[in-house]
């Protein structure tokens, strides 16, 4: 190492700091500190001529370190790191030395105050000692983005991102585009959820930068932020873009399942159209139920279909990924409100379904074989743990949608009774107009506690027993429907994607923001990025909202065709590292494995995957991992100089 | 013993942490001056040794603070991470002779400005009360 030469700098920040700490004493102080040829104070050291001063003295005193003590390297960190680059100084030669939040502003005693800021100085130059140059790298980034999940934020993201010119790949499970907010009756009283799902998809179809895969699954991601690697699964559909949806095939396919498009409400032969706008636009068979009797094969006039498709494996590079793979309805256990043990009582996402146009009862409300004469809504299940085995959250959309629906329900139907029994009403924001609409509606609304409503089926009837908290008192409501407004859990599928994406999830089963504040819409891994319910219960306009966030960070980061990786990452010395693998275990991001060179096994940092934790240096047992910026020498030589003034080594 | 005044030595992790001080400095809150701030990245890349090595040099006190689990960490679980090391190292601190008032591991997230104040103001009178560290074992 040359001879170290450290300038030091200290600010008044006006009276700020010189109000309280005696800054020249500590300008003086520095000059005494070892590796110290110049130390001055100025009033605004983050002003132009304060910046200058810097500046001039790294010319002409060939500085190679500098110190500034002044406020908190939130501040102005970035602004003396600039400064000193101009001078030509790597920018990673500064330290700053934070006596101003940390000293001036909450100490009184000036002499108490200087004596510490002097102390504050002595650690920053003790580090500065041991700084070294780091360089910034520099990666080339795709400008492409693997969507994973085509629901509305799915969609939302792929057209922002193809808008401004990116090509997108949306990946998705299912036979058709569109997720579940295609299936919601109405999102709000005048919004068919088809209708706007429709209008996306149609933005979609027309749009040649994105490419829809359906069918298909994310089976591999590798590389980091700007060079992923996606491998994806593409499941056969047997069916092609030949079909014109006759319908022939589907007359005589022998199989029957339960529609999960009409949520188990009617049944669907196992080559289907999911609903009226699926896209792409054409038939599909279920090759989990087919059992390839040849049947359809055999009628279709236009050659559309052919049994012997199988599964293909396709290998996608691009820069960043969204995961907007939504969530599941709750599953009501059998019993659970009398839900499997009649027919009369149904789920949200079915009443949904029958209030759709498209529906199997074209939108009649027919529950149990008739249009009923009274029907409840019973909130919270699944959610605000309101029963055994439910989650602890507020899944958010279930008393607005509830709302919603009975207001449809009193539009078509005035003569029918309509009760809401709720724990709490959540119509956050402007949906509270949704809860006053619904009490002009003569909609009645029954509050529970902790004591939660019983469903008794019985020869007579539903019953539902229910102890009013208004009015504190049982009531027994006879109703000829009950619909569960069911909440929201994590999709069934989420540990495959965890394993596949590693990204992480959080206490109640989603996926975690890597900060909800701080970094919103990014999970921890750079380059992967979250929308919708994935990571949480959330509307169908929060949802398309996040998406077009989404779809903004990863512009961001991909827009400048390159990436710029921080240097202050993890650095193996390979002749101390003995390839333990300690380091693999304890890296959050997978960013260190083990390789073989010469035979030797030796821990390697994927640079773009590192994001600078330092939890691997802690763990190293010898020291062979080092955190650049925060290495073992540079943190001890501040802890020894805060107690002992004297220099590490 | 009433003009003690101890020395505690503090790692800061630089999103919680960290930035609750420079709070408790933009709210203009009040501490006793008693205490030298290290800033690192993560909690989790704080090493036993350095506490070892706080303790060796002469600290009075030595606190590691952090985000809150479970999911307040930049780094997803580094937080975890030094909560393992951390519970661990107190044993053996005791272990040493260390009495268990010198060494603290809090979480304390980058709103709360009045929890580092707290935090300090216990800290400095616990360590006034119990006076500087004298190692207690005996060497031949």
């Amino acid at each position: 190492m040359d001879e170290v030469r450290i300038g030091v700098y200290v600010c008044h920040c006006g009276f700020n700091i010189a109000g309280v700490v005696d800054v020249k004493k500590v300008a003086e102080y520095a000059k005494t500190l070892p590796g110290v040829v110049v130390a001055r104070d100025y009033v605004f050291m983050c002003s132009e001529p304060g910046q200058d001063l810097i500046k001039e003295d790294i010319k002409n005193q060939n500085l190679n370190r500098v110190v500034v003590a002044s406020c908190s390297p939130a501040l102005h960190e970035i602004t003396f790191r600039t400064a000193i680059s101009e001078a030509g100084l790597n920018k990673y030669l500064l330290e700053m030395a934070n006596i101003r939040e940390h000293c001036s502003w909450v100490h009184h005693e000036k002499e108490k105050a200087t004596e510490k800021a002097m102390e504050i100085v002595r650690m920053a130059v003790a580090k500065a000692r041991y700084l070294e140059p780091l360089e910034e790298l520099e990666v080339e980034a795709k400008k492409s983005v693997l969507v994973l999940g085509g629901g509305v934020a799915g969609i939302r993201a792929a057209l922002e991102l193809a808008n401004y010119g990116f090509d997108v790949y949306i990946v998705e499970k299912s036979p058709t585009i569109g997720g579940k907010a295609a299936l919601i009756g109405y999102i709000d009283p005048k919004t068919k959820g088809a209708e706007v799902v429709s209008k996306m998809v149609e933005k979609i179809r027309d749009c040649p930068k994105i490419q829809v895969f359906t069918s298909a699954e994310l089976v591999q991601l590798t590389g980091s932020a700007g060079n992923y690697v996606a491998k994806l699964r593409l499941n056969p559909r047997f069916v092609n873009s030949r079909c014109t949806r006759c319908g022939e095939c589907e007359e005589v396919c022998p199989i029957e399942v339960s529609n999960e498009y009409n949520f188990g409400l009617d049944k669907r032969k196992a080559i289907f159209i999911p609903f009226k706008n699926a896209y792409p636009p054409y038939y599909a068979i279920d090759y989990r139920v087919c059992v390839k009797c040849g049947e359809c094969e055999k009628v279709c006039r236009y050659k559309a279909i052919n049994l012997k498709e199988e599964a293909k494996i396709v290998e996608l590079r691009v820069g960043a990924v969204i995961i907007a793979t939504g969530y599941d309805p709750y599953r009501p256990f059998k019993g659970e409100y009398g839900y499997g043990l009649s027919p009369n009582v149904i789920t949200l996402f079915q009443l949904e379904r029958l209030l759709d146009p498209e529906s199997p009862t074209k939108g009649e409300l027919i529950v149990g074989n008739k249009v009923p004469k009274s029907l409840a809504f019973i909130q919270c299940v699944g959610s605000r743990g309101t029963t055994l085995g439910a989650k602890s959250y507020c899944s958010r959309m279930c008393c607005t949608t509830a709302i919603n629906s009975a207001i449809k329900i009193k539009e078509k139907y005035p003569e029918m009774n309509v009760y809401i029994i709720y724990k709490d009403i959540m119509t956050y924001g402007s949906d509270e107009s949704l809860y006053e609409e619904a009490g002009k509606k003569l909609i009645n609304f029954i509050k529970f506690e902790e004591k939660i409503p019983k469903v008794t089926i019985s020869p007579e009837g539903l019953f539902i027993d229910v102890f009013e908290y208004t009015i504190q008192q049982e009531i027994r409501i006879p109703v000829e429907a009950i619909v569960l407004s069911i909440g929201m859990l994590p999709p069934r599928d989420i540990e495959e994607l965890i394993a596949v994406t590693r990204v992480s999830c959080g206490g109640e089963g989603f996926v975690r923001e890597a900060h909800l504040k701080l970094a919103p819409v990014e999970a921890p891994t750079k380059g992967i990025f979250l929308a919708g319910c994935i990571t949480g219960p959330k509307n169908i306009l929060e949802s398309i909202r996040m998406g077009s966030a989404a779809a903004a960070k990863a512009m961001s980061l991909l827009s400048k065709g390159k990436i710029t990786i921080e240097p202050m990452i993890a650095q193996v010395d390979e002749e101390r590292c003995s390839g333990c693998g300690i380091c693999v275990a304890v890296c959050p991001y997978s960013a260190i494995s083990i390789k073989s060179v010469n035979g030797d096994r030796i821990a390697k940092v994927e640079k773009a995957l590192c994001m600078g934790c330092g939890t691997c240096n802690a763990s190293c047992p010898s020291g062979a991992m080092q955190h650049l910026g925060f290495k073992d020498v540079q943190l001890l030589a501040q802890t020894v100089a805060a107690l002992r003034g004297e220099s590490y080594g | 013993m009433a003009d003690f005044e101890p020395k505690i030595i503090v790692f800061a992790c630089n999103w919680c942490t960290y930035a609750a001080i420079d709070l408790a400095g933009t709210s203009r809150l009040s501490y006793p001056p008693n205490v030298r701030v290290i800033r690192v990245m993560c909690s989790g890349r704080v090493d036993p040794q350095f506490v070892l090595e706080a303790f060796a040099d002469g600290a009075d006190g030595v606190i590691v603070a952090g985000c809150h689990p479970p999911a307040d960490c930049h780094y997803i679980e580094g937080n975890y991470k030094a909560y393992r090391r951390f519970e661990l190292l107190k044993r053996i601190l005791e272990s040493f002779g260390i009495e268990k008032e010198r060494f603290r591991l809090e979480w304390i997230s980058a709103a709360e400005a009045s929890k580092w104040v707290q935090v300090v103001n216990e800290m400095v009178s616990d360590l006034r009360r119990i006076g500087a560290l004298k190692p207690k074992l005996e060497v031949d």
